[in-house]
């Protein structure tokens, strides 16, 4: 991913490990195929979002009605994961917290990739002072600390898990743009494109049927890598205040709220956050094996 | 080199203003309506625009920008809803408190990072448990980390205290950063129990940017194991550890140096979590308390101290990239 001299910025979702970049650079690394632990990622990936649409509809639970004693352990007869201080059950919530996780962060990652999409195939295939013009915002949007400014939109559009969505995009969108121009300009040099361009096929015709099918691969890779970082920024913004408020089931207000439970029961911060980080590992991890198979066959 | 810093400035001049319109437009228009706001609902359509005249909100955008670039400029940000105070004065006194924690979360993820790098490298490049140890450094959420820290350390260790900066009340040193101060005025017992209490919010804050720096360090460490100047040295007579931590970490150091400039981003949002966690009274910290108090012109103010922060370093980053890499500066 080229950057230009201009504002020289990598992406900044390179702390996810394995993603192209700058940092690849000098990667020796060889093509991997999936292995068993991609696969087994992918199985209990697709079981959570089973879990996570259909679960809550079995609890005999309310997210939002008390249901028992309060301060459960996990494991308790009647509540696997315990019950918080006013006697929820823990882990209703966390499925529909889950629930809510999976659609703000797919909502965000397809907005993001449609809008950079739409951006970086404008710019890649246009060239010129259009192509100058939108690269510079992009590179512009890209220089700031993205979720710093996510939450400063959000909370301009005040609290709520539609501003915090509103805000992500807002800083997520340019790392496809930049991904997408590069592979689109990539793609309009090749043979077979040559090819179309010689027999009269022109303009949106040409992008579509021919640029953007080598171009869509690449965005849904890096989409697929990039849910786990989504659903992350989400927490995190729902943890400092910018998300719905209580008692709605949200994962990162649900460890912001119990955090003053932490000593005397630790399950009740604890449980939302574990269920963050599994969420996104997962993510993570068959995003990756998906990069390296199709890597594999790209190669 | 002076031209590469010249251009790099410029960046950082436009990157600075976009950064300072977004910021007029938030503290502007979001938060609802300022002047009914403060007059209530029920106050009459001449009294709302005489105020408005009044703040001068019915001037145009472009002269209210100016005015509130003036206002910067002298430092007049308001006041803050929850302290009452004037927003400057409270960035002037947690200023020093972040820094701190931001230099001791660099310091952290830097070693957590050459260190993992180091047995990455030695291990076999996708040894798996290493690796789903990485995935999992680097996808759970800062709070998860920090609590789970606090759980293990604070309570069933009792090696690390639980919040705040320091056991004794605040420094009278000059820094305003209490482990430097303690150094500074000789006391060392104070500057121990402050670094006892950074321990664990670094950590939590430092993990994760550790381990992505991991990454890119262990791919240059074994592509520079295997490259032909590491055969030089090698039969040249130089120990295995000179090659390694001469020869292939240098070359190595560069990619993960421009990565460290966009960790910082990161860092910087991990810090306002940790912050609140920890009580670590902050820009963070004051950041969430404004955002309980939907205190919108304080979060916008925050966000561009923060903001200016990151460019600036970034900037640095760069700039220092190119002074140890001629491929950066010509490129």
């Amino acid at each position: 991913m080229p950057s230009s001299p201009e504002i020289a910025v990598p992406t900044r979702r390179l702390f996810l490990p394995g993603v192209p970049g700058r940092i690849r650079a000098g990667a020796g690394s060889a093509a991997r195929t999936a292995g068993p632990a991609e696969v087994a990622a992918l199985v209990l990936l697709s079981m959570l979002i089973l879990v996570a649409i259909v679960g809550p509809m079995l609890s005999p639970y309310s997210g939002i009605i008390p249901s028992g004693a309060a301060h459960r352990p996990p494991l308790s007869p009647g509540h696997l994961l315990g019950t918080d201080n006013l006697g929820l059950d823990i882990g209703t919530r966390v499925l529909l917290g889950t629930r809510t996780s999976l659609f703000a962060a797919l909502v965000v990652t397809a907005l993001s990739a449609v809008a950079g999409l739409v951006i970086g195939t404008l710019a890649g295939f246009s060239g010129g002072v259009l192509d100058n013009v939108l690269m510079r915002v992009t590179d512009l949007f890209l220089a700031l600390p993205a979720t710093i400014v996510a939450m400063a939109i959000a909370a301009g559009l005040g609290p709520g898990l539609g501003s915090s969505m509103i805000g992500i995009a807002v800083v997520w969108w340019p790392l496809y743009a930049r991904l997408v121009r590069g592979e689109v300009r990539r793609a309009a040099g090749s043979l077979h494109v040559e090819a179309a361009r010689i027999s009269g096929t022109k303009g949106l015709r040409l992008v579509i049927r021919h640029v953007l099918p080598s171009v869509l691969p690449t965005v849904a890779v890096t989409a697929s890598l990039d849910v786990g970082g989504v659903i992350v920024t989400v927490a995190a913004l729902s943890f400092v205040g910018l998300g719905s408020s209580a008692p709605a089931p949200e994962l990162g207000l649900m460890a912001a709220a119990g955090l003053q439970y932490l000593v005397t029961s630790w399950w009740i911060p604890i449980i939302p956050g574990i269920c963050v980080g599994l969420l996104s590992l997962l993510f993570n991890y068959t995003g990756d094996g998906l990069r390296a198979v199709l890597r594999a066959k790209g190669a | 080199m002076l031209r590469f810093v010249a251009r790099r400035t410029g960046a950082l001049v436009i990157v600075i203003f976009a950064l300072l319109v977004l910021v007029f437009l938030i503290s502007r228009y979001g938060g609802g309506d300022p002047v009914r706001g403060y007059l209530g609902a029920n106050a009459s359509t001449s009294a709302v625009a005489e105020m408005r005249t009044s703040l001068g909100l019915d001037a145009p955008v472009w002269v209210q920008f100016w005015d509130y670039l003036v206002r910067l400029a002298h430092l007049d940000l308001g006041t803050s809803l929850g302290s009452r105070r004037p927003v400057s004065a409270e960035l002037g006194q947690r200023l020093p408190a972040t820094a701190e924690l931001a230099l001791w979360t660099v310091v952290c993820s830097a070693l957590i990072g050459v260190l993992l790098a180091r047995v990455y490298s030695l291990k076999g490049r996708f040894s798996g448990v290493l690796r789903l140890i990485l995935f999992s450094g680097a996808s759970a959420p800062s709070f998860l980390l920090a609590t789970g820290g606090l759980l293990l350390f604070f309570m069933h260790l009792h090696v690390l205290p639980v919040s705040g900066r320091t056991s004794y009340g605040a420094s009278s040193g000059l820094t305003g950063m209490y482990v430097l101060d303690g150094l500074l005025t000789g006391n060392l017992a104070y500057a121990w129990d402050a670094l006892r209490h950074l321990l664990l919010p670094a950590l939590a804050a430092g993990l994760g940017p550790g381990v992505a720096l991991a990454r890119v360090l262990a791919d240059g460490l074994t592509t520079g194991l295997r490259s032909a100047y590491a055969r030089t040295a090698r039969s040249l007579g130089e120990s295995e550890s000179s090659v390694l931590w001469r020869h292939s970490l240098r070359n190595a150091a560069s990619p993960a140096l421009s990565l460290f400039g966009v960790q910082l981003g990161m860092m910087l949002s991990s810090l306002v979590v940790i912050e609140e966690i920890f009580s670590w009274n902050g820009l963070g910290q004051f950041l969430v308390q404004s955002i309980g108090g939907s205190d919108t012109n304080s979060v916008a103010t925050i966000s561009l101290v923060l903001g200016v922060c990151y460019v600036l370093l970034n900037a640095l980053v760069d700039i220092a990239l190119a002074l140890v890499d001629p491929r950066v500066r010509l490129g």
